[in-house]
């Protein structure tokens, strides 16, 4: 299978990271249940973040504004609970983080400015609205906000974190449309030849608005679940998430230039970067070292992922 | 030969077309007709306008004049769309394929089949392989294969499938056997015939003579924008094709320098490279050697190899006796290389910059040493390049985009006389110029050989290498097939040999010329 043999070496390199940490880790405290779903937890609002990004990158386009969307789309749902209520909450979150997909969509799609300073701009415009709200001060959420609450801390079944369980729903749905559906079908068609996408009769333009926008919904929806694990909406929250996010899509085998990647990659990717961030951490590592393995590891893993690409293609 | 019935109605007239891109007029009065049930054979030199004709029926440009009808209707193409609708399919040259799909993607690209609002891929396979398999081109091999993964002649037949998927009243074909070997060549013919039968009309762009006399029911030759004439197949004459191909009636004046050959100027012994063949020539200064040869004949890889742009993998160059081995770009400018490019907006000119800028570029080391640009010495440079190769623009610090083609050529080769090379090699130095520009580049040419200037002159425009050069290279896959003083050919001879079988089995990686090769950036 195809698929299988792109993520091999993602599943190994997971692996190897996983025994590493287990040894490395003081009093065996890596390797447990309990540790474990911590890290699924930990993973969700950057795999989510990744999932959205996986789609514009995958048509060659790019979004750095999703993390000033996250803290954005908390602020606008824990700003208006008290009066609209938990799902007035959620459709304020969502719905802001949805305007400025849109708004990305719409320039990249109508104007020939790149995506790279669209997204920028609008990074700016999201954050700058995100700190007005209350005076830059975080906003609490009422310990009577259950619904809210539950979603970033509550676990199903009394083990298996609520964040992992949108996680799931969000990459199920994401996969299906990006593999199982015509829309998916002709973002890798844009991606891979824009001309000869153009000249099959497929409408670029509308394609590149979607995926826009739904990047800022999952941006909006890890937004609410990021707010409700801090038990607060920061102003100030998701800063360089998108790095990290990108970080999960390009280690996840996702070509920058567009047409090549799939989802289950971006899934494992993230996960190699949520097991790096929390195992270097439980290992005492100080946090400027964790920096430059990081990124040695990301240089790396496209490193290796280019070379390989290059002799299947070439 | 095999011959349709002959079939009397009229699928597609053409009246007067006329289109024009800036100042080239690209095509200038076409009239052209294709009968249902017609294969319809357009032929041409390159240059000629057939792919500009192409793209107007498949609503990529639109005429500025001119009338064309389907079914004796007049319509207008405005669109790829409105191409489908009238049952019009292109298939490129330049493959339009995504690479990171694979072949039955590509093949049903924009028409998947669809079971319970999802991609149905399992039908989207079987789908592709029966449409293989009824077109009866098993070739295809694995529908499920990555077509990035595909060789160009592979990639081409995939094309020629899309094509045919779906109802098909007027398909044009433009080179489509540049990459295929002999059996999928008989193949494709085939297919083609079929397709004939069935009522299709067929235009069929080539320049192998050969294979357009096996296939086509009628010929119709292209020059300069306009049709010239048309034959039917069963009449050919192929001695007056040629003549119609060549026979320029545009009043040109060639100012060719006398032949004074002088010292040695480049010696080339057993050169390979990829699309270079063991080729063997001499260089003289104060001579134009002349190049013939058809686009994909590996003229331009040549032409790299000795701008250093892509090594040799063995042979010797040597410039003035003393041999070199040119690695980069840099040490063929130092052994005295200059190489204009045949795209001069992709490797010979700067776009965004202006004159000045890119006139000067070559001379950084005069005019900017340290952190204090010299701008006297800078300005001096550009004065005596705009003076001396008449570019005309409206000043040093215009747009290089606001010229027009032959000023922009003229900087192009401008720019390296400052210091001026032993070497000049030109790569259709006048594609896309206007007669007049011609004119002057060919005055200027003439110029710098009087003045001991040693040049390769590569053009695929017949009468302008034979009248320009003082002795002709006829080249060919990669080959030279034949080399002589230009007087001693004729265009007719010339056009006959670069025409005949051209090689086949070419396939990329091997040393046949790759016609993908040649058109990718530097």
């Amino acid at each position: 299978m195809k698929h299988l043999r792109s993520i091999l070496p993602l599943l190994a390199a997971i692996a190897v990271l996983l025994v590493i940490f287990t040894l490395w880790v003081p009093q065996h405290r890596f390797l447990t249940p309990g540790n474990l779903m911590d890290l699924a937890q930990q993973i969700s609002v950057n795999a989510i973040l990744a999932f959205g990004l996986t789609l514009v990158i995958l048509i060659g386009g790019i979004d750095l504004s999703v993390g000033a969307v996250l803290a954005l789309a908390g602020v606008a749902c824990v700003s208006v609970l008290g009066v609209a209520g938990p799902l007035g909450g959620l459709a304020a979150g969502l719905g802001a983080a949805i305007l400025l997909g849109v708004a990305n969509g719409l320039c990249a799609a109508r104007t020939r400015m790149p995506p790279f300073i669209i997204t920028l701009a609008t990074m700016l415009v999201a954050r700058g609205m995100a700190l007005g709200f209350n005076e830059s001060r975080p906003l609490p959420i009422g310990p009577d906000q259950t619904f809210i609450l539950a979603l970033g801390n509550a676990r199903a079944g009394g083990w298996l974190p609520l964040p992992v369980v949108v996680m799931v729903a969000v990459f199920a749905v994401t996969g299906v449309l990006l593999h199982r559906t015509r829309f998916g079908q002709h973002l890798y068609a844009i991606g891979g030849n824009r001309e000869a996408a153009r000249f099959t009769g497929i409408a670029i333009a509308g394609h590149e608005v979607a995926v826009y926008t739904l990047c800022g919904l999952c941006a909006g929806l890890a937004g609410v679940i990021h707010a409700s694990q801090l038990y607060s909406a920061e102003p100030a929250a998701g800063q360089g998430f998108e790095l990290n996010a990108i970080a999960a899509v390009v280690v996840g085998g996702t070509s920058f230039s567009g047409g090549i990647g799939a989802l289950p990659g971006t899934l494992l990717g993230a996960i190699i970067i949520g097991i790096l961030d929390k195992g270097l951490n439980q290992a005492g590592v100080h946090f400027s070292l964790q920096y430059i393995v990081k990124g040695t590891v990301i240089l790396v893993a496209v490193y290796t992922d280019v070379r390989r690409r290059n002799g299947a293609v070439e | 030969m095999t011959s349709a019935p002959e079939s009397t109605t009229t699928l597609l007239s053409l009246r007067g077309i006329r289109k024009h891109f800036g100042g080239v007029v690209a095509l200038d009065g076409v009239d052209f007709e294709l009968r249902a049930g017609e294969i319809h054979a357009l032929l041409g030199e390159n240059g000629a306008g057939k792919s500009t004709l192409i793209n107007i029926l498949g609503g990529i440009h639109h005429p500025d004049a001119g009338e064309i009808r389907v079914d004796g209707a007049v319509t207008r193409i405005e669109s790829v769309a409105d191409a489908d609708r009238l049952g019009i399919r292109l298939i490129h040259q330049e493959l339009a394929l995504a690479p990171n799909l694979s072949i039955a993607d590509n093949l049903f690209l924009g028409r998947e089949p669809i079971r319970f609002g999802l991609l149905d891929r399992r039908r989207l396979v079987a789908d592709a392989e029966r449409l293989r398999d009824e077109l009866g081109l098993p070739e295809l091999g694995d529908v499920r294969l990555c077509v990035g993964e595909l060789n160009v002649a592979r990639r081409q037949l995939v094309e020629i499938a899309r094509a045919l998927a779906v109802r098909v009243r007027i398909l044009v074909l433009d080179e489509p056997t540049a990459s295929l070997s002999e059996s999928e060549t008989e193949a494709l013919f085939g297919k083609l015939r079929r397709l004939r039968g069935q009522g299709v009309g067929i235009i069929y762009i080539s320049h192998r003579l050969e294979e357009i006399s096996r296939l086509a029911d009628r010929i119709t030759v292209l020059r300069d924008g306009r049709s010239i004439g048309t034959q039917r197949a069963a009449d050919l004459d192929i001695q007056q094709l040629i003549t119609w191909m060549v026979g320029r009636d545009l009043k040109e004046h060639y100012p060719r320098p006398p032949h004074a050959p002088g010292e040695l100027a480049l010696s080339v012994r057993g050169l390979r490279a990829p699309g270079v063949n063991d080729v063997s020539f001499d260089l003289r200064c104060g001579e134009v050697l002349g190049l013939a040869g058809l686009v994909g004949a590996g003229r331009t890889e040549l032409a790299h190899v000795l701008g250093g742009l892509v090594p040799a993998t063995s042979g010797q160059i040597a410039i003035s006796g003393r041999p070199v081995s040119l690695h980069s770009p840099a040490d063929a400018r130092a052994a005295g290389i200059a190489l204009v490019p045949e795209d001069r907006k992709r490797g010979g000119l700067v776009m965004t910059q202006t004159v000045s800028f890119n006139l000067t570029l070559p001379w950084t080391h005069l005019w900017a040493r340290g952190c204090m640009p010299d701008h006297k010495r800078r300005d001096a440079i550009v004065v005596r390049a705009m003076k001396g190769f008449a570019i005309k623009a409206s000043s040093a610090d215009a747009k290089i985009g606001t010229l027009s083609g032959g000023n922009q050529q003229k900087v192009v080769v401008g720019k390296w006389m400052e210091q001026p090379p032993k070497i000049l090699i030109l790569d259709e130095p006048t594609r896309g110029v206007d007669v007049g520009a011609r004119e002057e580049i060919f005055a200027l040419i003439g110029r710098l050989v009087s003045q001991g200037m040693a040049v390769l002159l590569i053009s695929s425009d017949l009468p302008e290498v034979m009248n320009l050069s003082h002795r002709l290279v006829l080249y060919r896959g990669g080959r030279i097939v034949g080399q002589g003083m230009a007087a001693d050919f004729t265009p007719e001879q010339v056009m006959a040999e670069l025409t005949r079988g051209v090689p086949r089995n070419s396939r990329p990686g091997e040393d046949a010329p790759n016609p993908q090769e040649s058109s990718r950036p530097l």
